[in-house]
């Protein structure tokens, strides 16, 4: 760097490293000793009125919560859509108004709203944006103006894909996966307006999503408390900080073919569509590849199962952890996991092509890396239960969650390599197989730790504590429920139902399934009713909840240790909080407590043998 | 009650489930068996480690329940015991990944010997062609389809003309001759399924997909579309008749070729040339 | 400052890993816009490496011939065409701007602002060159019939990744321009000398931010010539 730069920063640090030489003199022998603040503070805009406050927010706390509230909206209106389709699958007829039509709209849109509007957003723009610079002690988001806009980019997003469901022909009913030439064809539902408006949609969605992730990967790499290494991150944030980059390189792909099938839509370019005849007609489009369209999409779609999944797995490693009272098992071993993870997960997309028509040949790469996916992730499953070995497990509803997380996501996990083996794909995909493995592995399985994340930090968020009592009964109904779904799923799959299907007819076959399908149909039914508690118990306790105080799971990593709980804009009062340990120092030998915050200094700690992080 | 029962009950009845579940592959009617030998050991590796990876958490969580003052280890990381479990795992991925990619490559390398089947698929059904006594299919194109000619045959392509076209969703075909189903779209993607083969690949406009089985089991099946195509996607189902070699040959004498086709095309034409000679 | 926490780290590939894994900054003494704009870079690739990808597949893949370049793409001076004529002004134009560029960045950090502001508005200029010159390429295509959904001279294809590429890189360019005219005002107003707080942001200004905006013009020349190679030269 040139040496302005340097000079510029010079007053500051002097100043700094005043306050930390302390007492013992000569800085470098003292135990306590943390390398100075090499960057200013930053300037914040404070709000003023309400709209500054509260609406266009530049705090990235509130942003958090706008993200969560509006990814939550669209997410009960895909349970809805759920509810609708496990309707039709269950007791077919009765509800008169679900044509064809209709439940292949149902199906597009929950499993659009499920994947990128409700979970992504969720993961990283909600939970990021609340807890990245509170967790690495940062005052708020590197650029705060860009992650209002960010919001706002998404919020429009939101906007644009529910005015899709208003429109003349619906809203797209081209399958989540929107492949084309039936996507943009007429003999599918909401071919005009709807499937325009589902591109633009996801184009704002990218753009908006950009602006934020921007934001997280800098406060993550740039903007950390002094102290505060690589290693000693949180694993939230490890896996909020790889997902994050994961979305910052796979959503181009969405975008371009996002860009590419409207123009094939609007200006009748031919860049996915070949010589097509349709009702006897020879239509104008000619030369055009339509798997070109599928790489593209899974080239993004298989890095956003991560985008998904990493997230889960930072976090649930953090709740386990303090829960459990012990230090994750293996903290190194999971970031490299985590990364690798994200790293691989860029060479894997095809294994969703196996009977795409690709070139044969991809089978065997594809299947091969795919399977290596594999290690990473059960090496995590591993140290996840390695960790409640010899613990001190508080079964809260935190812990409950954790634990419903674990069958769940070995459960899908397993199942996952069943339909990564390309040969034993082949009988399966297409088949309600792949729909239970994927609701499993990133539809319940993340959910489980969104859930668990909530009942953890609600007290942060609010100050108030949510009740274990209807806490319990939620997760009991949502897990048991949620399982009793899915698992039997898989065997309609056995069976050879192939997904996506209005109705089944007779088929001879299939005729034994029917008392399974309306099985399944309650317990959805039930599962989503069941979700009334959860909203009951976070509407009621803002009001009637305890009062948490601070810090109440004896946590140690720093969103817990804000001068203010709720946490103020600026998180962290008059003095950035110096870091000298890991986030994981529960029942350290030695030590008087059982845990061991970061801000603490080992000076304070002589006695705790700390092993060196 | 203590969670952990609950925990334990799920695992035990996944178990149960399992053993005693009515719904379970329909009866196989090809040669793919390997394919469910290898769901069948991936059933074995995978479902042991969901059981032992869930009872271990099950003993965990009734063993370490939070007890005020217990002891709790202190070891953030223990090498020995992470390379041991990459290990194991990495010799269980190859275990799965090996036999797989055995029968994968089987898959994909059709045997000579096996008989041609186009399948046409189209919003929303389905028609064959196969090759005449020549044993060749005749090059085609979507463009020139029309209703004189509803497989877009090339006109100038001697091979094409002893083609049998069958526009109907059934298809025969004889037992222990392995089939090469080679697939095409008119439209959009589609996927020519029959669940007893375990077999299955898209049908995509514009290039021309394949697959290969060898049908041994005489009977009749339901193919189902496994790649959403539209609105009539559901609806959307054919028929494989498959018989003795001897029921194949009446079948197949009795559809039409392409020549035959055009012959009775030329004649209709002829006819009604004469019906417009004879008002006049 | 003796006890410079930049100057006494280990070099190398350890000093690389432990500069990275410290804590407060990974990338030490690199600004958080700069960061932004190299990931936002990083991403952009992305982009731009699928739309040529993609322009690959469809080129091998298409039924119908490809135009032959060098006849569609040549101009005629004096009756005789001149393959690659048009485009080679362009190129000139848009790699100069990336010089100007980066003496502004020179003299911006030296604090001569004039220089700077000069350069800026040279560097715009040459951009608005540019687009001048690919909305007359494009005119002249779209007078000889080439349109997004077809093209007289072969594959159809042709036109719409034409469009759509160089579409998209010129609005990157349009977008940089805008900037460009935008700093140069704030270079001669002295923003960057007084440290005047932005707009939309509370930080305050800094010369640094010429370098970030040249990173951006940067990589827009260097996508530029990957454009010009894929589809100009093949």
């Amino acid at each position: 760097m040139s040496d302005e730069y340097n000079q510029k920063n010079a007053p500051l640090e002097a100043q700094s490293s005043d306050t930390i030489s302390g007492t013992s003199g000569t800085p470098s022998k003292d135990i306590d000793y943390v390398r100075p603040a090499e960057l200013p503070e930053q300037d914040l805009y404070h709000g003023h009125s309400f709209i500054t406050k509260w609406i266009f927010c530049q705090d990235a706390k509130i942003i958090g919560v706008q993200y969560f509230l509006t990814a939550v909206f669209t997410g009960i209106v895909g349970l809805v859509l759920s509810w609708l389709m496990r309707l039709q699958l269950g007791y077919p007829d009765l509800v008169p108004f679900i044509t064809a039509e209709h439940y292949y709209q149902f199906v597009t849109m929950h499993g659009m709203i499920m994947v990128v509007y409700f979970l992504t957003a969720l993961f990283l723009g909600g939970f990021g944006n609340y807890l990245i610079p509170l967790m690495v002690g940062a005052r708020d988001m590197v650029f705060p103006y860009v992650n209002m806009v960010s919001f706002w980019m998404f919020f429009i997003a939101v906007c644009v894909l529910m005015a899709s469901f208003f429109v003349p022909g619906g809203p797209t009913g081209a399958g989540w996966t929107l492949y084309p030439p039936q996507a943009i064809l007429p003999g599918t539902p909401g071919s005009n307006m709807g499937i325009i408006l589902m591109l633009v949609s996801l184009s704002l969605f990218v753009i908006g999503f950009t602006m934020g992730g921007l934001n997280y990967i800098i406060t993550i790499l740039q903007a950390r408390t002094r102290g505060m290494t690589l290693m000693r991150m949180p694993l939230t944030i490890w896996g909020i900080f790889t997902a994050t980059a994961l979305a910052m390189l796979a959503f181009p792909a969405l975008l371009v073919s996002c860009i590419m099938m409207t123009l094939d839509k609007m200006l009748e370019t031919s860049f996915f569509m070949p010589t097509i005849v349709q009702a006897g007609e020879v239509l104008d489009y000619g030369g055009g590849s339509p798997v070109l369209f599928q790489h593209l999409f899974w080239f993004f779609g298989h890095p956003e199962v991560y985008i998904v999944a990493l997230p889960a797995f930072g976090i649930v490693s953090d709740l386990i952890s303090v829960h459990a009272r012990k230090n994750i098992f293996g903290y190194r071993m999971m970031v490299w996991a985590i990364v690798g993870i994200g790293g691989l997960s860029f060479f894997v997309w095809a294994h969703h092509m196996y009977v795409s028509g690709m070139n044969p040949w991809f089978g065997f790469f594809f299947a091969t890396t795919t399977l290596i996916i594999a290690v990473p992730t059960a090496l995590k499953v591993y140290n996840w239960i390695i960790t409640l070995f010899r613990a001190n497990i508080r079964m809260n509803t935190v812990m409950l969650f954790c634990l419903g997380f674990i069958v769940t996501f070995v459960n899908g996990g397993i199942t996952g390599i069943f339909l990564g083996n390309v040969a034993v794909d082949i009988p399966l995909s297409d088949t309600y197989f792949v729909i239970a493995h994927f609701h499993m592995v990133m539809g319940i399985a993340p959910l489980m730790v969104i859930m668990g994340a909530v009942y953890h930090w609600f007290p942060l968020v609010t100050g108030r504590m949510l009740s274990e009592k209807l806490g319990k009964w939620h997760f009991w109904f949502t897990f048991l429920g949620a399982y009793s779904i899915y698992f039997p799923m898989h065997y309609l799959g056995f069976i050879g139902v192939p997904r996506r299907y209005f109705e089944m007819y007779d088929s001879p076959y299939v005729a034994s399934a029917t008392g399974l399908n309306e099985f399944i149909t309650l317990a959805a039914l039930i599962v989503g009713f069941s979700q009334l508690i959860f909203i009951y118990n976070i509407v009621s306790s803002l009001s009637i909840g305890k009062p948490a105080g601070k810090n109440p799971w004896k946590a140690n990593s720093l969103e817990w240790l804000t001068p203010e709980v709720p946490p103020a804009h600026g998180n962290w009062g008059e003095k950035l909080p110096v870091i000298h340990r890991w986030p994981y120092d529960f029942n350290v030998p030695g030590a008087k407590e059982d845990y061991i915050t970061q801000t603490t200094p080992p000076s304070e700690v002589i006695s705790a043998e700390v092993e060196k992080t | 009650m203590h969670p952990g029962i609950i925990f334990l009950g799920v695992v035990v009845g996944s178990v149960l489930f399992h053993i005693y579940t009515p719904w379970w592959w329909t009866d196989i009617a090809s040669n793919w068996g390997a394919m469910d030998d290898t769901i069948n050991l991936t059933f074995w590796i995978g479902g042991g480690v969901f059981i032992l990876v869930c009872l271990f958490m099950v003993y965990c969580v009734f063993k370490f329940s939070y007890k005020e003052g217990r002891k709790v280890e202190y070891k953030p990381e223990d090498h020995k015991l992470e390379k041991i479990l990459t290990i194991a795992t990495t010799v269980g991925v190859i275990a799965l990944l090996a036999p797989g990619l055995i029968v994968y490559n089987n898959y994909i390398n059709t045997p000579k010997n096996a008989l041609q089947v186009e399948v046409n698929a189209w919003q929303w059904g389905w028609q064959y062609r196969l090759p005449g006594e020549d044993g060749i299919l005749g090059t085609a194109q979507v463009a020139k389809i029309s209703d004189n000619n509803p497989f877009g045959i090339n006109l100038d392509d001697p091979n094409g003309k002893d083609d049998i076209l069958i526009e109907d969703d059934v298809l025969h075909l004889k037992t222990n001759r392995p089939v090469k189903i080679l697939l095409r779209s008119l439209d959009v993607l589609h996927n020519y399924y029959v669940p007893q083969f375990r077999a299955k690949m898209d049908a995509i406009p514009g290039i021309i997909t394949y697959y290969w089985f060898e049908p041994n089991k005489i009977g009749e099946y339901e193919v189902l579309c496994a790649e959403y195509c539209g609105v009539g996607h559901y609806a959307m189902r054919a028929k494989v008749i498959v018989e003795s070699e001897y029921n194949y040959k009446s079948w197949i004498n009795e559809q039409e070729t392409f020549s035959d086709l055009i012959a009775k095309q030329e004649n209709n034409k002829l006819k009604k040339i004469l019906i417009v000679k004879n008002n006049d | 400052m003796s006890d410079n926490s930049l100057n006494n780290l280990p070099g190398g590939f350890k000093g690389m890993s432990h500069d990275m894994g410290s804590d407060q900054t990974a990338f030490k003494g690199v600004q958080w816009g700069k960061v932004m704009m190299w990931i936002f870079l990083l991403s952009d690739t992305f982009i731009f490496s699928c739309f040529l990808i993609s322009y690959m597949k469809g080129r091998t893949s298409t039924v119908v011939d490809w135009p032959n370049t060098s006849e569609v793409f040549s101009l005629h001076v004096g009756g005789v065409p001149v393959p690659l004529l048009l485009i080679a002004i362009m190129t000139f134009v848009l790699i100069t701007s990336s010089g100007t560029m980066a003496l502004a960045v020179k003299y911006g950090y030296e604090k001569n602002r004039k220089m700077c502001g000069w350069l800026i508005l040279a560097t715009a200029i040459g951009g608005l060159t540019f687009v001048g010159m690919q909305v007359f390429e494009w005119s002249k295509l779209i007078h000889e019939g080439v349109r997004p959904w077809e093209n007289p001279f072969g594959a159809k294809q042709f036109g719409s990744f034409f469009f759509m590429i160089t579409g998209f890189h010129g609005t990157h360019v349009s977008i940089g321009v805008i900037f460009l005219f935008i700093y140069a005002r704030k270079v001669f107003r002295g923003d960057f000398d007084n440290g005047k707080r932005g707009f939309f942001t509370t930080m305050k200004s800094d010369y640094v931010a010429i370098e970030i905006l040249g990173l951006y013009w940067h990589f827009v020349d260097l996508v530029w010539v990957f454009i010009f190679a894929f589809f100009y030269l093949w």
